[in-house]
């Protein structure tokens, strides 16, 4: 009987979406079982050593940052979310999009713009000079509370973009009743706002946390230990990948669980509209010292995490743009688009068919599905660096014989020294990023259209392309902008799998800033960060279009 | 043998939750419109979804117009049960207009044949001349009747109604009643009807099933309409 029920139930679930589904997941479980199963095997001698004198500092350093870094990065977003939604001050439109334009900036370009604005030659000390102060020789923002404040500028935008596109659709009836109630704009911010946002806002963190944890550029540049840079030094220092590998596989032990405190955190706060339609927030005026101070916040920030970075970029490119625009670096950028492009198209694939069967199955099995398959976001570049590249050379080494008879010689690596193992790396590392987008499109139409067309009919693969993509084509967008742009700005991953002769933007950018070549840098870091700059204003303007 | 036969049914949303629905049983005729009442939480929504076959019962079977459904073994999809449903919330597809609704279910006829079919509906709901609108253009009531034009236009063998008139203001309920009666006779529809508004049930019901806490049909009681039909 009992079997009977589970057979009916498991061939109910069992469609197309499913099976491309587990595809994917394949795909992205393949590169990271061999991390976890490091855990099983017996330590080396190094890792006791690791163990002993560094894990525990490496471990403060990263909570340190990831703490101090979500903390401000709140500060800053939600606030400004709050402001730009609901009121109306000088310049609110322009900021309204400028505010997510430090996302078009990756944190280890500012990283390097900053502490070279800030060192002896840089342009704040030799304007103090000019003007007779001088500043303690030791200054410089090569710290920790320098990467606290890269990340911060930022990287807020992330949590800035959700909880303000929440705030604007979904919240205005809410507030609306809040005003008819007699309530002050404090309490409804308080009372209201905070708790509503909540689940955005920790989407929004989730997000800040991982860029953290898995940053190589700013928090090598700056010297500062955590685990991802203890991971690049134990393997290329040390060169004990094992160790390496281990430290790794401690630190997505920590992340699995920082991804069930975000579930938890959110499941327990996810409200249910009582009504289905959801009235966008109309802005309300601020006048005299309010609307100034609103300006001069919005004005600071966007200042200071793009205004700032970007003119100095502007002069320094002004002054090598000569030297480094040739037509290989035209080349090269043509390629490094490609690449991307091409990953963002399988990712938003699999994105939309596991977000599908997640939503139509709401079974513990398609949430594993989902959790697997976004996992590789938690995992550093340079983790799954190493997970793609083993997998690749046991393919090859299964494929010789085959490689053989088509006369290309004895035992050659065809796949591992191909761009397919970084396409691939790129998947894993960033399926989360569109992912999360559909989900979250998925969860904000909810399952009763699918219902409805499954009851006049329609299958679920007709139900999507009639009725749920449509309604999700915002999602889907915004979630391939995105990728798009991580992909393009991603650096680890890049640095260890690009085959020999191959550069990215973001490689070429950061092989100038280590050799000490910050002025070349710019004019990468420039096409890198316009790149992002136009997805921002695609983003942007498609999310008005829905809106409107 | 009746024409829908619902078969100790038992549901849960959870292993560790109790059950939701327990053994109940009971059957409708062909062209019978049977009321569910009862306090929120006695599981009528959940039969409804369950008959539609938007959830798997635990145990039981659902039988409609002698096909299995749904048992133990067998589990038909909903898009394949021929079953139609008017939710609460009556999720018109926000970016189709009025007509493309309506025609939604019906890609199986070629484009002449669906918009015979639309127009057949539009005059049977009264809707003739909101074709072009979009959902969020037209009022409550008018809302209502795409929902349910929308749901008769495929002939489904039966038809769920969720606490459809719920969201209607109650001057607009009472003309809407008699309206549904009307098309529910022309349309000669069995109909399970959820709600927990007695008027409702008086006005459009020929009898009515109770489902309490012990969730049985403890009353069985004929109606008003089943005099008047």
């Amino acid at each position: 009987m009992v079997w009977a029920t589970l057979i009916r139930d498991l061939r109910k679930h069992t469609n197309g979406w499913l099976l491309i589904g587990l595809v994917g997941a394949a795909l992205v479980l393949l590169p990271l079982l061999p991390i976890l199963f490091s855990l099983f095997q017996a330590p080396n001698a190094n890792w006791l050593h690791i163990q002993e004198y560094l894990l525990k500092s490496y471990i403060a350093q990263s909570l340190w940052l990831v703490l101090f870094t979500s903390g401000f990065a709140i500060l800053v977003a939600v606030p400004l979310a709050w402001l730009i939604a609901a009121y109306d001050f000088p310049l609110r439109r322009f900021f309204r999009w400028g505010l997510m334009l430090p996302l078009a900036v990756p944190p280890y370009i500012a990283a390097y713009t900053y502490s070279t604005m800030f060192s002896y030659t840089g342009v704040v000390q030799t304007t103090l000079r000019s003007v007779g102060l001088t500043v303690s020789p030791t200054f410089g923002i090569s710290s920790m509370p320098g990467a606290i404040f890269v990340f911060t500028l930022f990287l807020f935008p992330y949590v800035y973009v959700v909880t303000k596109s929440f705030l604007e659709n979904q919240s205005g009836s809410y507030v609306e009743n809040a005003l008819l109630l007699g309530r002050s704009p404090t309490a409804i911010f308080t009372r209201i706002v905070l708790p509503l946002a909540r689940p955005a806002v920790i989407g929004g963190v989730t997000l800040v946390v991982f860029e953290v944890l898995s940053d190589y550029g700013v928090t090598n540049y700056f010297g500062v230990q955590t685990i991802s840079t203890a991971i690049f030094r134990t393997w290329f220092g040390m060169y004990d990948v094992d160790s390496a590998v281990r430290l790794s596989a401690w630190l997505m032990v920590g992340i699995i669980g920082l991804f069930i405190l975000e579930r938890m955190l959110r499941q327990n706060k996810r409200f249910s509209a009582s009504t289905s339609k959801s009235r966008p927030l109309v802005p309300r005026r601020l006048t005299g010292a309010a609307a100034l101070a609103a300006f001069a916040f919005s004005g600071l920030v966007f200042a200071w995490s793009f205004l700032i970075p970007l003119l100095q970029l502007g002069v320094w490119a002004a002054w090598t743009y000569a030297d480094v625009l040739t037509p290989s670096f035209w080349q090269l950028t043509y390629r490094s688009l490609q690449l991307a492009l091409a990953a963002t198209a399988i990712i938003m694939v699999f994105a939309v068919v596991v977000a599908n069967v997640y939503r139509t199955q709401a079974n513990r099995f398609a949430q594993a599905l989902a959790r697997l398959i976004t996992a590789g976001y938690s995992i550093p570049g340079a983790i799954v660096a190493v997970g793609v590249l083993v997998v690749f050379l046991e393919i090859d080494q299964q494929l010789a014989p085959l490689y053989a008879r088509m006369g290309m010689g004895e035992a050659p690596l065809v796949l591992s020294l191909s761009l397919a193992m970084l396409l691939i790396a790129y998947v894993v590392r960033f399926m989360a990023t569109g992912y999360n987008a559909v989900e979250a499109g998925f969860e904000k139409i909810g399952t009763r259209y699918l219902e409805v067309s499954r009851m006049l009919g329609q299958g679920i693969t007709r139900s999507f392309f009639k009725v749920d993509l449509p309604l999700i084509r915002g999602a889907l967008f915004s979630g391939a902008i995105l990728t798009f742009v991580e992909i393009v700005k991603e650096l680890p991953l890049a640095l260890l799998l690009r085959p020999f002769n191959f550069e990215t933007l973001a490689t070429k950018a950061y092989q100038y800033a280590s050799d000490e070549q910050i002025h070349q840098a710019a004019v990468p870091s420039l096409f890198i960060i316009g790149l992002s700059m136009l997805s921002v204003f695609l983003l942007d303007r498609f999310g008005k279009e829905r809106t409107e | 043998m009746s024409f829908v036969d619902v078969r100790n049914i038992s549901f849960t949303y959870a292993a560790s939750q109790p059950p939701v629905i327990h053994d109940f049983s009971f059957s409708m005729e062909k062209g019978e419109t049977v009321g569910i009442l009862g306090p929120s939480g006695s599981g009528k929504s959940t039969l409804l979804r369950l008959i539609a076959g938007l959830e798997s019962p635990r145990a039981g079977a659902v039988v409609i117009a002698g096909q299995t459904v749904v048992d133990e073994r067998t589990f038909v999809l909903p898009e394949k049960r021929g079953v139609g449903m008017v939710f609460q919330d009556y999720g018109l597809f926000p970016h189709l207009t009025v007509a493309e609704n309506v025609e939604f279910g019906l890609h199986r006829l070629s484009r002449g044949e669906r918009r015979a079919r639309a127009k057949e509906m539009f005059d049977l709901v009264q809707l003739t001349g909101y074709e072009g609108r979009y959902p969020h253009e037209l009022s409550g009531g008018q809302q209502q009747r795409v929902a349910l034009a929308r749901a008769l236009a495929p002939r489904p063998s039966m038809l769920l109604m969720d606490e459809p008139f719920s969201n209607l203001d109650t001057n607009l309920k009472a003309s809407i009643r008699s309206e549904l009666r009307a098309i529910l006779d022309r349309a000669d529809m069995t109909c399970l009807f959820v709600t927990h508004d007695q008027n409702d049930v008086e006005a459009i019901c020929h009898r009515t099933v109770v489902m309490g806490d012990t969730v049985r049909p403890t009353e069985v009681q004929a109606t008003a309409a089943a005099a008047w039909r």
